[in-house]
């Protein structure tokens, strides 16, 4: 239409045809020359003859009665006005038309009528002989059909006869439909046609009984096609209608419309049928009482129900005047929904649920969804000012100690609120036709009203109070509100079911939004504020106990030796502990309460909400920890301060240095390790439940539970461990053998507790991971595949933090062990037990004394541990005085297993190994072992390769200072076995070369050398016999240690050198 | 805007089939979308220097075609693309367009045909809701004698079309 091209190829005249065509020519010289070409044009014809596109655009203005009427002048009209777009569009503007359902009755049909064309086709194939003909339908589509038509059906419903323009010969006719179909159809539309017409009968009889006599016209015209074939239809039909169900047909013309292509003009027709009389009434009408519509439909339902068909009517209605008639119609409308609205309120007032309420609130959906009834019952609301529910916020703030808050009233809030809500559930649900809907509303209301008015001061006021009250506050109420909307009876929602689930947290989440930000940055500050003070607080305990301690050893002295005991013991339980005791401590209890969040009860409500506080309450969960913490907090808490003074001041330094050393479990305490987690886990509880809220809301949760994690290792690692780890590194490598007191412990000091320490630091390494399992990996916050995953890679970070300071505490360790072991080789080693010939010198004599009180295990005195100090101070002075020649007859010899005590036998009488060998077996045992468990097994690997290694060339450096006499052989063979022994429990085949070797070494000793010179030099020089560790120099070098070398060398020396050469 | 106040100053010259040339603003002619394509299409110039046939409208019609756009050339520019919702509701006729449609019917249908052409879906609207407001009410027979339609039914045939549609008689 608006295109003139499109009216040419219309062919609407023979004017645009040539205007077309000079169009086209100009086309193909452009500029002027088109100009020319138009002038050149001549006009052939003047006639004014409306084109087809014309009149299809004035059809489209004219109203339905006269486009039918329009359609009675012709052929080509009647085509045109018949086109079923013209009518698909009328349905589709009232929202009836369903092109699916239109498009599947199409295929259906085309399927069936491809069928039925073939059986056709064999038909008239057998038919052809008798020539009945074939006829050219209506549509100029001739369709041969093989199944008789019944001419019943015909005169049945003579209004579809449009397309059977002949009148059908028994065999053949032509549609575009199949005939079962077609009669089917047929047989379905002129029922409801009936159907329809006996209900405009049943309004006009009834209208006639109410004396209106100037609607008769209105009323005429709705004897819908019925006027000519009402008489053979009436008799099939109306026996089986009940006249009561008229009106409902014609209420529900509007739902009933049908979507099937080529009928939408009939289906069409059936609404207008219905629908018209009524409208155009309506639109004369004068005032709201003149309407048909009102009379004839007497009960506010079915009005309703006829004026919202009316407005879905009235949009299919774009004949001039439309706007007019639609003003009108929604003035009525207006006028009629605000009369049964009042009739609502008034129900309302009077809380008659069941009567007015219930009856005008379906009124008023029928009309148009009943959003004024909606609005109305929630606007006026009672909850809004109930007494009960609008609780005071304070109470959880004033209730409760200072700087906390208190979650009771609050759970007490929301538990008369949610009794509240059910009730008025129950009320929607016998109110309204869509309770679901209606409900959510409320809920909204109540949300925006009563529960922000609830939260947003109890949030202000605890903020500006204390930020803990204020994370708990947030996380609690909002694990409340959650609950709240889940555990309401929220009317079943039929239509749109979208779980009450999902509503409940739109719901909660929209209730926070404005406090989520804030708060999440708030407990990431508040976590990390409380474990800087935790830290900060612990550094400063130790720096005044520091100080405290060094005071107290410069007045007094003590063993702690049972102590220390006592602590490892406890501490090596807490050290197995940890896997099996941890989930089962509080750890879980945040999440105790995550299986419980689902409850549908409102006593489960109740239950939860008390157990809501279990988390925000770290006091409350430690309980549960003592046996982790206890010993480690008694043994703390006992040790540094022994109540004994130390008198010596030499005695008392060491002891402070010793005091130092020990401070290496306090570098940094398990305890505060343990409350950190504790703290974190609280946070990590508390922000945790926001994560389940989805979306935007929930992702930003669940990164600020992962910085919080973050924070908890940077704040353990960066602050406690690391400086810890660093000063007892510091610390060990001062340590110095010669300066300590004690070597009767069983252990190096230092050492000991620097092994603690990676105990103490693999223990809190395995609570993090733990941790990371339970808090962050199963409740999905961090993806523990995901490389990327700023919580796993600070785990990482901290666990290699950790690993890097064991190994370079473990590599100053080995040196002060080794250390350790020279000096108690050194010390200890008594020149008699190789030599036991030697006769005793004056020095010796008290050195073998104080050797006894050395090994006097735990019982020392003053006066003893004086004069020892005096005599390691001496000694370590001169340690060279060991290796000289002393007099024979000092009888010192070994004790039993643990080589702590010392019998003055014979030492003829014992063939063991001596005193000096066991205490370093167990020096080396005890501390190698102490980590067995504790570190990383290939780390600990190492750790025992190298100790044995240092240990093999300790024990080597150590007999190259010895005498060893043929008797003392058997003492050093049995040490050297006992080394053996010990080496090979750790499973470590290298090593184990090296002593096997060295016990081989040990034999040259016992070799008689006077008689056997020649066979010690074939051992010297066998190297195989050494499997390389020791070449023959080196083994000529331990030969020289025999206490008869200079008597024997000549002779060896001759049988390696001299005699070779002779043989030679 | 420089521009577009040369475009408000520029005139253009309409020629008529019958070859009188009639001289408008350029915004009024461009009410027509023909001339505002060809315009475009053919370049300033050469439609400045000589005037625009229009072979297929003769002058009476012409001016009144150029009177109804001189009236409503403040108008919104038409979009071409509400094809689909030309069955949308009508606005209806305003008084000035009544007036300027009371006009004998030959002269209606040549506008119509005219607005057609030149591409003023306005005013062809306008005319069309005229027509159909000369159809409403009228009985086929005077449809036909008004709009010169031969009636190719028979009596029966009418009758039934008319039967069929019985619902949709009024009044």
């Amino acid at each position: 239409m608006s295109n003139f091209k499109r009216a040419s190829m219309a062919g609407a005249g023979p004017k645009s045809a040539s205007s077309s065509a000079a169009m086209a020519a100009g086309g193909h010289n452009k500029n002027g020359s088109i100009l020319n070409a138009l002038r050149a044009t001549t006009m052939i014809d003047s006639k004014p003859v409306l084109p087809a596109e014309i009149l299809v655009t004035i059809l489209d203005y004219l109203p339905v009665s006269d486009l039918l009427r329009f359609a009675r002048t012709s052929r080509r009209m009647r085509e045109m006005v018949y086109d079923d777009t013209r009518w698909v569009a009328r349905l589709r503007s009232m929202g009836v038309w369903d092109e699916v359902e239109a498009r599947r009755r199409f295929e259906e049909v085309m399927k069936r009528r491809r069928e039925a064309a073939e059986r056709a086709e064999r038909e008239r194939l057998a038919a052809a002989a008798a020539a009945a003909g074939t006829t050219v339908g209506a549509m100029g589509m001739p369709i041969g059909r093989g199944q008789p038509f019944p001419g019943q059906s015909l005169e049945l419903f003579p209004g579809l006869q449009q397309q059977q323009q002949y009148p059908p010969p028994p065999v053949i006719t032509t549609t575009l439909f199949d005939a079962g179909e077609e009669e089917l159809r047929r047989k379905k539309i002129a029922e409801e046609k009936a159907q329809r017409e006996q209900a405009i009968q049943a309004a006009a009889q009834r209208r006639a009984v109410e004396e209106m006599e100037g609607l008769q016209d209105g009323f005429e015209t709705m004897k819908v096609g019925g006027g000519g074939g009402g008489g053979a239809l009436l008799p099939t039909a109306q026996p089986q209608k009940d006249p009561f169900s008229d009106p409902e047909a014609l209420l529900n013309v509007v739902k009933n419309a049908r979507s099937i292509r080529g009928h939408a003009r009939q289906e069409y027709g059936k609404i207008y049928g219905a629908l018209a009389p009524f409208y155009f009434d309506l639109a004369k009408a004068k005032s709201h009482t003149d309407p048909v519509v009102f009379r004839v439909f007497r009960d506010p339902e079915r009005q309703a129900q006829m004026l919202a068909n009316l407005r879905t009517f009235a949009k299919s209605d774009w004949a001039a005047g439309w706007r007019q008639r639609e003003e009108k119609l929604a003035t009525m409308a207006g006028i009629f929904e605000s009369a049964v609205l009042h009739e609502f309120e008034t129900g309302y007032e009077f809380w008659d649920v069941d009567g007015r309420m219930h009856k005008y609130a379906h009124v008023l959906d029928l009309l148009n969804g009943g959003t004024a009834a909606v609005e109305l019952f929630i606007q006026k609301h009672p909850i809004f000012s109930d007494k009960e529910v609008l609780a005071n916020p304070m109470e959880c703030v004033n209730q409760a100690l200072a700087d906390d808050v208190t979650l009771e009233p609050s759970r007490r809030f929301f538990e008369v609120l949610t009794a509240k809500v059910n009730e008025q559930a129950d009320i929607i649900n016998r109110v309204f036709p869509k309770p679901a809907e209606v409900f959510w509303l409320l809920m909204g209301k109540i949300r925006d009203d009563i529960l922000t008015d609830y939260v947003t001061p109890l949030f202000d006021e605890t903020h500006e109070r204390s930020l803990a009250a204020y994370v708990k506050a947030v996380s609690g109420l909002f694990e409340q509100t959650l609950q709240f909307f889940r555990t309401v009876n929220a009317p079943k929602n039929e239509k749109n079911p979208k779980e009450q689930e999902e509503l409940a947290k739109e719901f909660a989440l929209k209730a926070f939004e404005q406090h989520l930000d804030l708060y999440l940055a708030d407990e990431l500050d508040y976590f990390t504020q409380q474990a800087e003070a935790e830290v900060g607080e612990w550094e400063k305990k130790l720096s005044e106990q520091d100080a405290t301690a060094e005071s107290f050893y410069m007045g007094s002295f003590t063993n702690r030796q049972a102590d220390k005991k006592d602590f490892l013991t406890s501490f090596r339980k807490v050290v197995m502990m940890p896997v099996s005791v941890l989930p089962s401590l509080p750890l879980g209890s945040p999440f105790a309460s995550k299986p419980a969040t689902t409850p549908t009860t409102a006593t489960a409500a109740a239950a939860n909400g008390g157990e809501l506080q279990a988390p925000e309450n770290p006091e409350q969960s430690r309980p549960v920890s003592p046996s982790l913490t206890a010993p480690v907090i008694a043994d703390r808490t006992g040790s540094p301060l022994p109540d004994k003074a130390p008198t010596d001041e030499l005695a008392a330094k060491a002891a402070l240095m010793t005091s130092r050393l020990e401070g290496i479990k306090s570098l940094f305490s398990i305890e505060v390790a343990l409350s950190l987690v504790h703290k974190a886990k609280s946070s990590l509880g508390r922000a945790a439940v926001f994560i389940q809220l989805g979306g935007q809301a929930g992702g930003e949760a669940r990164e600020q539970c992962e910085a919080i994690f973050v924070a908890l290792l940077r704040i353990l690692g960066g602050r406690h461990i690391k400086p810890g780890f660093d000063k007892a590194v510091a610390h060990l490598s001062q340590y110095n053998p010669r300066e300590v007191s004690h070597h009767d412990k069983g252990g190096v000091a230092p050492l000991v507790t620097f092994i603690e320490l990676v105990n103490v630091g693999d223990l809190i390494s395995q609570m993090i991971d733990v941790f990371y399992e339970q808090q962050l990996t199963t409740p999905k916050i961090a993806d523990r595949n995901d490389f990327l995953d700023p919580a796993g890679l600070a785990k990482k970070k901290f666990e290699q933090m950790l690993d890097e300071s064991v190994a370079a505490g473990l590599n100053k360790g080995i040196d002060v062990l080794m250390d350790e072991v020279e000096y108690v080789c050194a010390t200890t080693q008594q020149p008699t037990d190789y030599n036991p010939t030697m006769t005793t010198d004056p020095f010796n004599d008290a050195a073998s004394i104080s050797g006894m009180s050395v090994t006097t295990e735990g019982t020392s005195t003053t006066t003893n541990s004086s004069s020892n100090n005096r005599k390691s101070r001496y000694k370590s002075g001169t340690p060279s005085i060991w290796s000289l020649p002393s007099l024979p007859g000092t009888p010192t010899t070994p004790g039993g297993s643990s080589g702590t005590t010392t019998n003055s036998l014979g030492p003829q009488q014992d063939i063991g190994p001596t005193p000096t060998a066991f205490r370093i077996r167990d020096l080396v045992a005890s501390h190698t072992s102490m980590l067995t468990g504790s570190t990383d097994k290939s780390m600990l690997d190492v750790f025992n390769g190298e100790v044995g290694l240092r240990l093999f060339a300790a024990v080597c450096k150590h007999l190259k200072r010895q005498r060893i006499s043929t008797e003392g052989a058997i003492k050093l063979i049995a040490d050297v076995n006992l080394y053996y022994e010990y080496i090979r429990t750790l499973k470590n085949n290298d090593l184990l070369a090296y002593f096997k070797a060295l016990r081989e070494l040990s034999q040259i000793y016992l070799i008689d050398a006077k008689h056997h010179a020649k066979e010690m030099a074939t051992i010297i020089a066998d190297n195989e016999r050494f499997s390389g560790v020791f070449r023959a120099e080196e083994v000529y070098e331990y030969a020289e240690r025999r206490a008869d070398w200079y008597s024997v060398r000549k002779e060896v020396e001759r049988a390696m050198y001299g005699l070779e050469c002779l043989v030679m | 805007m420089a521009e577009n106040d040369e475009r408000a100053l520029q005139r253009v010259s309409l020629q008529s089939n019958d070859g009188q040339i009639i001289t408008v603003d350029r915004v009024v002619a461009e009410r027509s979308l023909l001339i505002k394509n060809l315009i475009e299409d053919l370049g300033d110039e050469a439609v400045m220097n000589e005037a625009i046939p229009l072979p297929n409208v003769n002058e009476p019609v012409l001016r009144k075609v150029v009177e109804w756009c001189e009236h409503h050339r403040k108008d919104p520019p038409q979009t071409t693309e509400d094809e689909n919702d030309s069955r949308k509701k009508s606005t209806e006729i305003d008084e000035w367009d009544q007036k300027f449609m009371q006009v004998d019917q030959e002269m209606l249908f040549e506008i119509i045909l005219a607005a057609n052409y030149m591409d003023i879906k306005p005013l062809l609207d306008v005319g069309c809701k005229t027509v159909a407001n000369m159809i409403k009410g009228k009985s086929p027979d005077e449809i036909r004698k008004t709009f010169n339609i031969t009636n190719d039914f028979t009596p029966e045939e009418e009758e039934q079309i008319r039967r069929e549609n019985e619902w949709a008689e009024d009044r």
